[in-house]
This record gives structure tokens, sequence and C-alpha cells, in this order.
């Protein structure tokens, strides 16, 4: 006859396997999540990455094209409009609204394919990752340069539609949504909205290169 | 204290006093989206302009003569000197904070440097594993719970907040030059200002060629920049949600249509 304790063992033994089972699992999940989370800033820093070591070889409208690829998909650009117009959202009209989303996702690619135009050992490396409100998260990384300090790029990130994106960019604590959105509205307050447009077109037309390349 | 220190730290008292009653007794005049952070918005703005202009045709040209003419080891070298001689302020304001193993690596930072990096010519502390740290008394203020006040912007200086200005009287008394009274200082401190002007020349074009309204855009750069600091690269992110308040709402409520 068994004892007490030969009994309690092969019962304990499942318990511990089933734990280790559902932990494993949890686990698993909370990786895929997080990789899913990291996923839109990780093809940015790729993109990015790549843009630079072949901006000697390749065109500006290439690399506009790679980067336009990661813009349109990875970015919300739709949210982004509606909060750096804040209150300015709701008084326009639909094709206004849309009109603007295209004009600040061609901002948003010509200012990344202007500034990052050389290579010097460059590399992101990340960081972590913290819940926010909403399901939002932030995403830490830095950029880590060979013969300077390197520099902290942050992220925010909200699904949208079942896809992660991102919505603003932290760098060196400057957050690009927050200075935007104070230009935007002290230029529509003073100017009107026609002149941000015009001001945004300049903008996009001195980032493009002088001569065609 | 001879009787020009008295007067140097007079002008800075009574430049901190009235900065402090001005901000105090401002009027509201803000647009909605920047709350009351810049109740001083028209005079800032007048200041920046001035100081735009100035600049523009006389900083900034003489900035760029200087890095063209000056190799850039000699340029990192003046820097890392007059760094070290307001390295005592990060110091003081390390242990104030309550930082006492970074106020004490500091001290060792700062000894280091003055003997074997020549006077701080060069940071040879960096190297030793004792790289340099960013503290004020402005921040420290903030780290005891005082909240920024107005936004400044003062002429010559730059952007400023009323809680920070306040720097300006520990970090003048622990700068060694402050008690030098030969003529020397006067060319020294030119060249202070040339060198520090030049070394936010990629900065000031970073801004020229991205910001659309260069006031706003400085202010919320330095304001941000500044809570930066303050947590030491580390903000919280609960302060990056209220910007996404708006949209927040508008979805709750089942308003928002974006296609």
């Amino acid at each position: 006859m068994k004892s007490k304790d030969q009994h309690i063992q092969p019962v304990f033994k499942i318990l511990f396997g089933i734990y280790l089972f559902f932990s494993a699992n949890l686990l698993s999940a909370e990786i895929e999540q997080k990789q899913e989370i990291q996923a839109p800033v990780n093809q940015l820093h790729d993109t990015l990455i790549h843009i630079m070591e072949t901006a000697d070889s390749s065109s500006f409208q290439d690399r506009y094209a790679l980067m336009e690829s990661v813009i349109t998909n990875k970015f919300n650009t739709a949210l982004i409009s509606r909060v750096v117009l804040s209150r300015y959202w709701k008084s326009l009209d639909e094709k206004t609204q849309t009109d603007f989303i295209a004009l600040f996702d061609r901002l948003t690619i010509s200012t990344y394919v202007n500034r990052f135009d050389s290579f010097n050992g460059e590399s992101f490396r990340n960081i972590s990752i913290e819940p926010m409100k909403k399901n939002r998260f932030m995403v830490k990384t830095e950029l880590t340069q060979i013969d300077d300090k390197p520099v902290s790029f942050n992220y925010i990130v909200q699904n949208d539609n079942e896809q992660w994106k991102i919505i603003s960019v932290i760098a060196n604590g400057i957050n690009d949504l927050s200075l935007k959105r104070a230009e935007y509205s002290s230029v529509i307050k003073d100017k009107g909205f026609d002149a941000l447009v015009t001001s945004l077109e300049e903008k996009i037309s001195d980032l493009q290169p002088k001569t065609s390349q | 204290m001879t009787g020009s220190h008295l007067f140097n730290l007079s002008k800075h008292l009574i430049f901190i006093g009235i900065l402090s009653i001005v901000a105090g007794c401002a009027t509201t005049q803000t647009s909605d989206d920047v709350g009351n952070v810049d109740s001083l918005e028209s005079t800032n703005r007048v200041f920046f302009d001035v100081n735009e202009t100035l600049d523009k045709h006389l900083m900034k040209p003489i900035a760029e003569t200087y890095v063209e003419m000056t190799p850039a080891v000699i340029r990192t070298s003046v820097t890392n000197f007059f760094d070290n001689l307001t390295y005592l302020n990060v110091i003081l304001n390390d242990f104030l904070q309550g930082k006492f193993d970074q106020g004490l690596t500091d001290i060792l930072r700062f000894t280091y440097n003055s003997i074997f990096g020549i006077a701080g010519l060069f940071d040879v502390s960096t190297a030793a594993g004792m790289p340099a740290n960013d503290e004020d008394f402005g921040q420290t203020l903030a780290v005891w719970g005082f909240d920024s006040g107005s936004y400044l912007y003062i002429p010559f200086l730059g952007p400023n907040t009323v809680r920070d200005v306040t720097d300006t009287v520990p970090s003048t008394f622990l700068n060694p030059f402050f008690y030098i009274t030969s003529t020397i200082l006067y060319p020294v401190s030119a060249l202070n200002a040339i060198n520090t002007r030049a070394n936010l020349l990629e900065a000031s074009n970073l801004r020229d060629e991205a910001a659309i309204d260069p006031y706003s855009f400085t202010r919320e750069a330095h304001l941000q920049q500044r809570e930066f600091l303050i947590y030491d690269g580390n903000p919280p992110v609960t302060g990056y949600d209220d910007i996404f308040s708006d949209a927040d709402d508008e979805e709750s409520g089942g308003t928002l249509v974006i296609e």
C-alpha cells in the first residue's frame, strides 16, 4: 500500500507541470506581444540605417521611396495630424483633413531622408518597452555613435486596427509631436491655416536636393 | 569681498529680483495650447527677435569664422576649459539633490581634469570612467518641488524660466573667473561666448531648417530639454499621455472618425 507521500508526489508533479505549461505560454505570449509592439520601430530603424549607408550611392528619390513605405505603413499619420492641429482639426472639412495628412506624410518623409544622409558606424539599440494609458506603449531605444554620446530615441506606439503604429518620436527628451503642435497652433492663430500649409510646402521644397540626384 | 565683486553680485540679484516681480505681476497672455507656461509671450517675442537679429548679424558670423579658423582639437580644449570652471556648480547641486555618489564622483572628475587635464583643457576624466553630469540650481529647485514658473526669453542669455534663472547666482559665485579682476577677464569672456555660440551652430542650423515658428520651436525644445535634464534623461512616461487627451476623449465618445 502506498504511503501518503507516495500519493502526493505524482499529483505535485502534475500540478507543477501544468503551472510550467501555462507560464511558458504566458511568457511566450508576452514576448510575442513585445515583438509586435517593437516591430514598427525596428522597421524604421532598419530603413534609416539602410538609407544612411546608401546615401552616397543612391538618389534622393530612391531613399524617399524607401522611407515613404515605412512612414505610410508604420506611422499613424492621421492621428498625428489630428493631434498637431489640436482644436483646429475639427474646423477643417474632410478633404482638407485628408490633404493635410498627405502633406504631413511628405514633410515627415523628406525630413528623415534629408537628416539621415550619411553613415558613420551608427546603430540603434533597443532598451525597454513601458506601458502608457489607453494601450499605448513607450518603446525606448538609443542611437549609438562612434565618436559621440548616444542619442535617446523613444517612440510612442499605439494599436490601430490590429497593427501597432508609431504616433510620436521623442529624441533626447524632445517630443516632436509637442513641438509641432506648439508651432502649428502659433502659426494658425497668427496667420491662418492656409499660411501653415504654405509654410509646410516651403519646408518640403527646402528639404529637396538642390540638384537632381 | 572686493568692491567689484559686490557690484557683480548686486547686478545679478537685482536682475533676478526684477524678473521675479515682472513674472509675478504679469497677466496671462497665452494661447490656449501653451497655458500659463508663457505668460510673458509678447515681451519674450520682442527679446527673441532682438536676439535673433544680433545673432544673425554679429554672433553667428563671428562664430562661423572662429570655427573655420580654429582646429577642432583646440575648440574642444576651450570648451573643456570653460566647462571645468563651471563644474563646482554641478558638484554643489549634486549634493543639494541628494545625489551623494554622483557628487563624490564629480569631485574626483573636477580634480582629475584640473590636475591631469591641465586646468581642464583635456577631459581625461571621461576616459577614466567619470563622464560629465549636467546639474544646476534650477534642476535642484525642480527636484525640491518648485514649478518652473513662466518661460522667459532673456536678451543675450536666451531661453530660461523664472525658476531656472536663479542658477545665475550660485553658478556665478562658484566660477573661479568671478574672482578675477584683471583686464584679461574681458577677452577670455568674449572667447567663452564665441566658443559657446560655435558649439550651438549645428543646433541652430537644425532649428532654422525645421522650424516654421522659430520662437515656439525654441521655447518648446528648451522646456522639454529641461524636463529631460531634471529627470537625468529618464522622464516618466505618464507625462506624454496628456497630448492625446482630446483624441482619447473623442474616441471614448465614439465621435472620432479619421479615415
